[in-house]
C-alpha cells in the first residue's frame, strides 16, 4: 500500500463507528507490512524479534518497539524532511536526546484527537468555552500536545476560549477574570492543560483564598501527570482539590492519557475514584504484557503498557512503554511509570552505575 | 506435536517423502520452505496443500548442489521469515532402483560413486555450511538428513547410492559433534523401501514382497510413515538427541 | 510451621514487635516474622552485648573462638542437621534461587569457616596471631595487642545466601560484640548462625544479636549507629552514604558498595579443545545467584586471533547458559527485575543494529540473553539476572585502559589465559582498581581469607594498644630490682 492508501483507509476506519477484532486485524496487518518495507530500522528491529509481515497473524504479533527506540533510531516511512509536522518527545531521559515522530500529513492525526475528543470530553456539547493552561503551539512547534490543545480549542471551543499561559507563566488575572465570568453567567466552561500547571493553579487559589463554582457541566482535561510520591493518594488529592476550589465535579474531571509517540488518546469517564479505567477508540488497542518476554499477562496482573496505534500509521503503531498498568473490565488502569527493581544484591545495577558514573 | 510458528526448510519436497513430510510438518502449523528443482506445478500444489493442512508454505526452487542457489533459497527465507529452525536434507540424486539391472561392483566406475556422493553429501554440506550462520546466531535448530536403511543391511547392494548414505551418516555424527555445543541438532531418519515414490514406482512386487516378507510389520512403507520420526527429530520432544539415525522400515533394521 | 528471623538474647519475643515478610518468588508463598525493636530495646541490647563481650568474649582465646564457629559451621555442613535442613528447605523459598544451585553454593560457601580455613583469615591480617590474646612483641620494639571493639553494627544487604556471615564471623575473630541488621531480602541464615552459636556456646551466645528493620528507617538505624564502636555497612551508594552522615564522627565506618566485575579470555584459551570447557567455567559464574554478587561477571572481554573466535565463543556461552538452565533455572523474576532486564536487552539491541556482526542471544523467555559486540564499547553493567555483554577486543593488554575510568567500581576479573599473560595482567588491572583477579568458575566463590575489595577482613575492625619500647626502659627504673 501507498502513504496516500493508508491514509485513506485510515481516515475511513476512524470514520466508522467500530471495529471487529478481524477488521482491526487486517488494517493492523496491512499498516505493519507498510511500515516494515518503508522503514528499514523497523525492519532490523523486526528481524531481530524474527518478526516478518508474512509471520503475522495478529496485531499481538508486531513488534512493539520500546519507546527509547526513538532516541536511538529514525523511524519514519516518509523522508523526515517533507514531514508537514514533527513532534519530539520530551528531552528528560538517556542523554537529553530527544526521540522524533514524524508526520508526513496531519490529517490522521487530527481526525483521530478530534473524533475520540468529541466522543469522550465534550460528549454532550457541541462547543464550549474553553481555556488553555499550556504553550501554545506557536510557542512550542515540537509539542504535540501543543498541537492537541490547539486543536481542541479550534474545533471545540466557543469564541472568547483563549490560552490562560503568557511568557511568564500563568496569566492569574485572565484565569479569575474568565472563571468568575463562567460563575456570573452559569455558561459551562471547560478548563484544559497540563497536570502540573493545574497544581499552579490550585496554588494560586489557595495562596488568594479564592474559590470558584463552576456552572453544571463545566469540565476539566488534564493530562501528563506529576511526580509524587505515593501517586494514588496524590491523584485523590489532587482531584479533591479541583472539586472543592473549582466547583467541577471529580466525575467531570477527565485525565487523558497520550505521548507523542501515538497518535492517539486515552480518556477514563472522570475521576471520581482513582486511579480510573482509561480506554481509547477502535483504532488502537493496548495489552499489558510481560516487558521481556513481551507476553501479555493475565487479566489483573500488573505489568507493562503495549499500545497497536494504527493511527501513528508513518513511525510505528506497535509500541512498548514504560508505563506500568493492569487490565480491567473495558479499559486498563495506568499505575504510573513503571520503576525498576530495587538492587537486591551486591551486584551494580546499570542505572546506579550510570549515576556513579557520571558523578 | 506444535510447529506453530516454526520455519522449516525441507529439501526437494515437490514429491514423495520431501513431499510428504512437508505436508506433515504443515499440518501441526509449521511454515514450510518447499524447495524444488524442476517441477514447480507439483511444488505449487504442496504449497496449497500445506496451506489447507493449517500451515503456511511457499516454493523456492533450487538445485542443492549449487552453492550459489542454496545461498539464494536461504536468503529468501531469511528475507521473508527472519530465521530458520528446521532443515531437512532430503533431496537426492535420481537413482534407479533396479534389482535386476542394477551395476555390478566391477561394471562402477568412481564417476557412479562420485556423483551419489555429490547428491546425498555435497548437496548436504552446502546446506550445512549455508545455513549454519543463522542457526549459530540463535544457538539452536535441528537438522534432520534422510539416509537409507540400506547402510546398515545393504538388502539389494546399491553400492554407489548406499555409500553415499553411508557417508551422509558419518558426517551427520561429526556435525553432530562440532554443533552440540552451540545447540544446534544433527540426526538421520533411514527408511527402508518407501512406496509409492517416483523412485521406487519400477520396483518389481517380487522385491517388495520380499522385503514384505522379511520386515517384522510386515508391510513396506508409505512416505507418510517416514513422517513423524522426522518431526519427532525436529521437535523439542528430541531435544537431547543428537547424532542418531532412526530407522523407519518396520523392524528390517533392528539397531 | 512459623518462621522467625531475628536472635535477640535477653528479650523475650512477646515483648518484641513483629513484622511479616510474605515471600512468592519459589512457586509457594511462604511468611517470615521479623522482630522490629523500639529504639529503648535497641540501647539496652546495645548494652548487654557490649557488657557480654567485655566481660566474657574478651576473656576467650582465639582458638576458643575458632572452635565454636568451627562446631556451628560443622552442623550447617551437616545434611542431617536440622540447621541444614531447614536452610535448604527455606532459602530456596524466600531468595527464589534453584535449590540445587543453594545447596551446593551453601557447601562451598561454609567450607571457608571451618578452623582451618579460619586460622587462614587470621593469618592473612595478624603475622603473630596471638597479638589477639596478649600483648606481643613487636618488630619495631616494644609490645603490642589487638582489640576488636565492643560493638560492631553491621548493616547487611542483598539476597545472597550466608554472605552476611562474612562479617559477622570477622567480628567475633577479634572478639568484638556484634548486632546485624538483615536485609528483608534473606534474613534468615544470619539468625539461624547467631542461635547456632548461642545453643554451643550460651555465653558467646549473648555476645550477638540479629535484628531486622524496614530498609530506610532511619529512626532505628540511628538508635543502633549510636550504639556502636564501628559500623560495617553493605549497600549502593546512597544508602552507604546515609549511613556514614548519621555515623558519629567518633565511630569508624567501613563501608562495601556494589562492584562490577568482568571476564577476560587470553586467545591461548580459545583454541577448538579448551574454548568450551572455558565457556562453561564463564557461563557458572554468571549463574551463579544469578549475578547477583559483587563478584558476578556482567562483561567478558575476548581476544581475537584464537582458533575459535570471539563471536563463536559468545555461541558458546549461550548454548552453556541454556544448558544451566535446565541444571539451575534461574528464579522467577519479578516484573520490575524482567523491566531492567528488558530495558538493557533493548540497549544493546538498538546498539546492535548500527553494527554488522553484533547480535543478541536469549533462552526462552528471556531466561538468559547473550549480547556480542565487536564495537570499542565502555563498561557497562549488565541487565543482571543472567545477562551478559561479550566484547571482542584485539588484545586484553588494551582493557585496562578501557576499564580505568570506573576504578571506584571495580572487583574481580576472571582471567583464562597463561602464566605470563596472568602475571602481566594483574599488574595493569590492579594499578586501574580491580582488587581480585580469579581463575574463571571461581569468580563467585572467593577463598578463605580474601580481602574484601582489596581490604583487611580483620585488621580493619582493630586498633592496636601498643607499649613503646621508651615505656618499658622507663619501667625498669622503677623495679625493685634497679641496680
Amino acid at each position: 500500500m501507498t502513504e496516500a492508501q493508508i491514509v485513506e483507509a485510515l481516515l475511513d476506519f476512524i470514520a466508522t463507528d467500530g471495529a471487529s477484532d478481524d477488521e482491526f486485524n487486517a488494517l493492523a496487518l496491512q499498516i505493519f507490512a507498510y511500515q516494515f518495507e518503508n522503514n528499514a530500522p523497523y525492519q532490523r528491529f523486526c528481524r531481530q524479534r524474527e518478526r516478518t509481515p508474512r509471520t503475522a497473524q495478529n496485531w499481538r504479533d508486531i513488534p512493539a518497539v520500546p519507546i527509547n527506540g526513538y532516541k536511538d533510531l529514525t523511524l519514519s516511512c516518509c523522508d523526515p524532511k517533507n514531514a508537514e509536522r514533527t513532534f519530539m518527545t520530551s528531552g528528560t531521559t538517556k542523554d537529553g536526546v530527544r526521540g522524533k515522530c514524524h508526520h508526513p500529513t496531519l490529517s490522521v492525526y487530527d481526525t483521530s484527537m478530534v473524533t475520540a475528543f468529541r466522543q469522550r470530553f465534550m460528549q454532550e456539547h457541541n462547543k464550549l468555552r474553553m481555556g488553555i493552561l499550556f504553550p501554545t503551539e506557536e510557542t512550542m512547534p515540537n509539542s504535540s500536545l501543543a498541537h492537541y490543545l490547539a486543536l481542541a480549542l479550534s474545533e471545540f471551543g466557543t469564541e472568547g476560549s483563549c490560552y490562560l499561559l503568557s511568557e511568564n507563566g500563568l496569566d492569574s488575572d485572565l484565569l479569575f477574570a474568565e472563571l468568575d465570568r463562567a460563575e456570573k453567567t452559569g455558561e459551562p466552561y471547560a478548563l484544559l492543560g497540563a497536570s502540573f500547571s493545574f497544581v499552579h493553579v490550585m496554588d494560586e487559589m489557595e495562596r488568594l483564598g479564592k474559590i470558584v463554582s463552576l456552572p453544571e457541566g463545566s469540565r476539566i482535561l488534564d493530562t501528563g501527570g506529576f511526580k509524587g510520591q505515593s501517586r494514588e493518594l496524590e491523584l485523590n488529592a489532587f482531584y479533591d482539590l479541583l472539586e472543592s476550589r473549582l466547583g467541577v465535579p471529580r466525575k467531570q474531571c477527565i485525565n487523558m492519557y497520550g505521548m507523542t509517540e501515538l497518535s492517539t488518546e486515552f480518556y477514563d469517564w472522570g475521576n471520581p475514584t482513582c486511579p480510573s479505567v482509561k480506554s481509547g477508540p477502535h483504532w488502537i488497542r493496548s495489552q499489558i504484557v510481560n516487558p521481556l518476554t513481551g507476553e501479555e499477562l493475565p487479566k489483573g496482573d500488573k505489568g507493562v503498557l503495549a499500545h497497536c496505534d494504527l493511527a501513528h500509521f508513518n513511525c510505528v503503531s506497535s509500541i512498548l512503554t514504560e508505563d506500568a498498568g493492569i487490565e480491567v473490565d473495558n479499559g486498563f488502569l495506568l499505575l504510573g511509570r513503571a520503576e525498576g527493581a530495587e538492587a537486591k544484591g551486591c551486584s551494580m545495577a546499570v542505572d546506579e552505575f550510570l549515576k556513579a558514573a557520571q558523578g | 506435536m506444535n510447529f506453530d510458528g516454526k520455519i522449516i526448510v525441507v529439501t526437494g519436497s515437490s514429491r514423495g517423502i520431501g513431499a510428504a513430510i512437508a505436508k506433515a510438518f504443515a499440518s501441526e502449523g509449521a511454515t514450510v520452505i518447499v524447495n524444488y528443482v524442476q517441477n514447480a506445478s507439483a511444488a505449487n500444489g504442496i504449497v496449497t496443500a500445506c496451506k489447507e493442512a493449517g500451515g503456511d508454505a511457499i516454493a523456492i526452487q533450487a538445485d542443492v548442489t549449487s552453492g550459489e542457489q542454496i545461498q539464494a533459497l536461504v536468503d529468501q527465507t531469511l528475507m521473508d521469515f527472519a530465521k530458520i529452525d528446521v532443515v531437512v536434507n532430503n533431496a537426492f540424486k535420481p537413482y534407479t532402483f533396479d534389482p535386476d539391472n542394477r551395476k555390478q561392483f566391477a561394471d562402477l566406475d568412481w564417476q557412479d560413486y562420485q556423483g551419489q556422493l555429490d547428491g546425498a553429501l555435497f548437496s548436504t554440506y552446502t546446506m550445512c555450511q549455508t545455513v549454519l550462520p543463522a542457526l549459530k546466531k540463535r544457538t539452536q535448530g535441528s537438522i534432520i538428513n534422510i539416509a537409507s536403511d540400506l547402510v546398515a543391511r545393504p538388502t539389494i547392494p546399491y553400492h554407489d547410492y548406499t555409500t553415499a548414505k553411508s557417508a551422509l551418516i558419518g558426517f551427520s555424527r561429526n556435525l553432530a559433534a562440532e554443533l552440540g555445543p552451540l545447540g544446534i541438532r544433527v540426526n538421520c531418519v533411514a527408511p527402508g523401501l518407501v512406496y509409492p515414490t517416483d523412485a521406487s514406482r519400477q520396483t518389481k512386487e517380487r522385491i517388495k514382497e520380499m522385503i514384505i516378507a522379511q520386515t517384522p510389520m510386515r508391510r513396506i512403507a508409505s512416505p507418510e510413515d517416514v513422517t513423524g520420526p522426522v518431526m519427532f527429530l525436529a521437535s523439542d520432544w528430541s531435544r537431547f538427541m543428537t547424532g542418531q539415525t532412526l530407522y523407519v522400515d518396520g523392524g528390517l533394521v533392528m539397531k | 510451621m512459623e518462621l522467625k528471623a531475628g536472635y535477640l538474647p535477653g528479650i523475650k519475643a512477646d515483648n518484641v514487635d513483629w513484622q511479616t515478610l510474605t515471600y512468592d518468588r519459589g512457586g509457594q508463598a511462604i511468611d517470615v516474622s521479623v522482630p522490629l525493636l523500639s529504639e529503648e530495646q535497641m540501647k539496652d541490647l546495645s548494652a548487654r552485648i557490649k557488657e557480654a563481650s567485655q566481660q566474657y568474649l574478651k576473656s576467650l582465646t582465639v582458638s576458643d573462638i575458632t572452635a565454636t564457629i568451627d562446631a556451628a559451621v560443622a552442623r550447617l555442613l551437616d545434611r542431617k542437621d536440622t540447621y541444614r535442613q531447614q536452610s535448604e528447605e527455606y532459602l530456596p523459598l524466600i531468595t527464589g534461587y534453584d535449590a540445587e544451585m543453594i545447596r551446593l553454593g551453601l557447601t562451598g560457601y561454609l567450607k571457608n569457616f571451618r578452623q582451618p580455613e579460619l586460622r587462614r583469615f587470621i593469618a592473612e591480617d595478624f603475622m603473630n596471631p596471638k597479638i589477639l590474646d596478649e600483648f606481643q612483641p613487636l618488630p619495631k620494639g616494644g609490645y603490642g595487642k589487638a582489640y576488636g571493639p565492643d560493638l560492631i553494627a553491621h548493616i547487611w544487604a542483598g539476597n545472597v545466601p550466608g554472605l552476611p556471615l562474612w562479617s559477622l564471623i570477622s567480628g567475633l575473630l577479634v572478639k568484638a560484640g556484634n548486632i546485624g541488621k538483615v536485609a528483608s531480602a534473606e534474613p534468615l541464615m544470619a539468625s539461624w548462625f547467631a542461635r547456632l552459636i548461642a545453643e554451643i556456646d550460651p555465653e558467646l551466645g549473648k555476645c550477638l544479636a540479629v535484628v531486622w528493620w524496614k530498609g530506610g528507617d532511619v529512626d532505628q538505624e540511628q538508635a543502633l549507629l549510636n550504639q556502636a564502636d564501628l559500623v560495617v555497612a553493605y549497600g549502593n551508594n546512597d544508602t552507604l552514604q546515609q549511613i556514614r552522615d548519621r555515623t558519629p564522627i567518633t565511630t569508624r565506618c567501613l563501608t562495601y558498595s556494589h562492584k562490577v566485575s568482568f571476564g577476560m579470555i587470553s586467545r591461548a584459551a580459545l583454541d577448538t579443545g579448551k574454548a568450551w570447557e572455558v565457556a562453561h567455567q564463564a557461563a557458572y559464574d554468571i549463574v551463579r545467584y544469578d549475578q547477583q554478587g559483587c563478584y558476578s561477571p556482567h562483561v567478558f572481554f575476548i581476544e581475537q586471533g584464537g582458533a575459535v573466535t570471539p563471536q563463536e565463543f559468545a555461541q558458546f556461552i549461550a548454548n552453556e547458559l541454556d544448558c544451566f538452565e535446565e541444571k539451575f533455572p534461574r528464579r522467577a523474576l519479578t516484573i520490575e527485575e524482567a523491566g531492567d532486564v528488558a530495558a538493557w536487552r533493548q540497549s544493546e539491541e538498538m546498539k546492535s543494529f548500527s553494527e554488522g556482526n553484533a547480535a543478541i542471544m536469549s533462552g526462552a523467555s528471556g531466561a538468559w540473553i547473550v549480547a556480542y559486540s565487536e564495537a570499542e564499547e565502555d563498561l557497562v553493567p549488565s541487565g543482571l539476572n543472567r545477562t551478559a555483554k561479550i566484547i571482542a577486543v584485539n588484545q586484553l593488554d588494551d582493557v585496562p585502559a578501557r576499564i580505568a575510568p570506573y576504578k571506584a567500581f571495580l572487583q574481580t576479573v576472571g582471567i583464562a589465559g597463561p602464566p605470563e599473560e596472568l602475571h602481566r595482567l594483574a599488574g595493569l588491572l590492579g594499578a586501574v582498581g580491580v582488587t581480585r583477579i580469579s581463575a574463571l568458575e571461581h569468580m563467585t566463590s572467593p577463598e578463605a581469607g580474601w580481602h574484601h575489595d582489596g581490604r583487611f577482613n580483620l585488621l580493619d575492625l582493630v586498633t592496636m594498644t601498643e607499649v613503646e619500647r621508651s615505656a618499658e626502659t622507663a619501667a625498669e627504673a622503677y623495679s625493685n630490682y634497679v641496680d
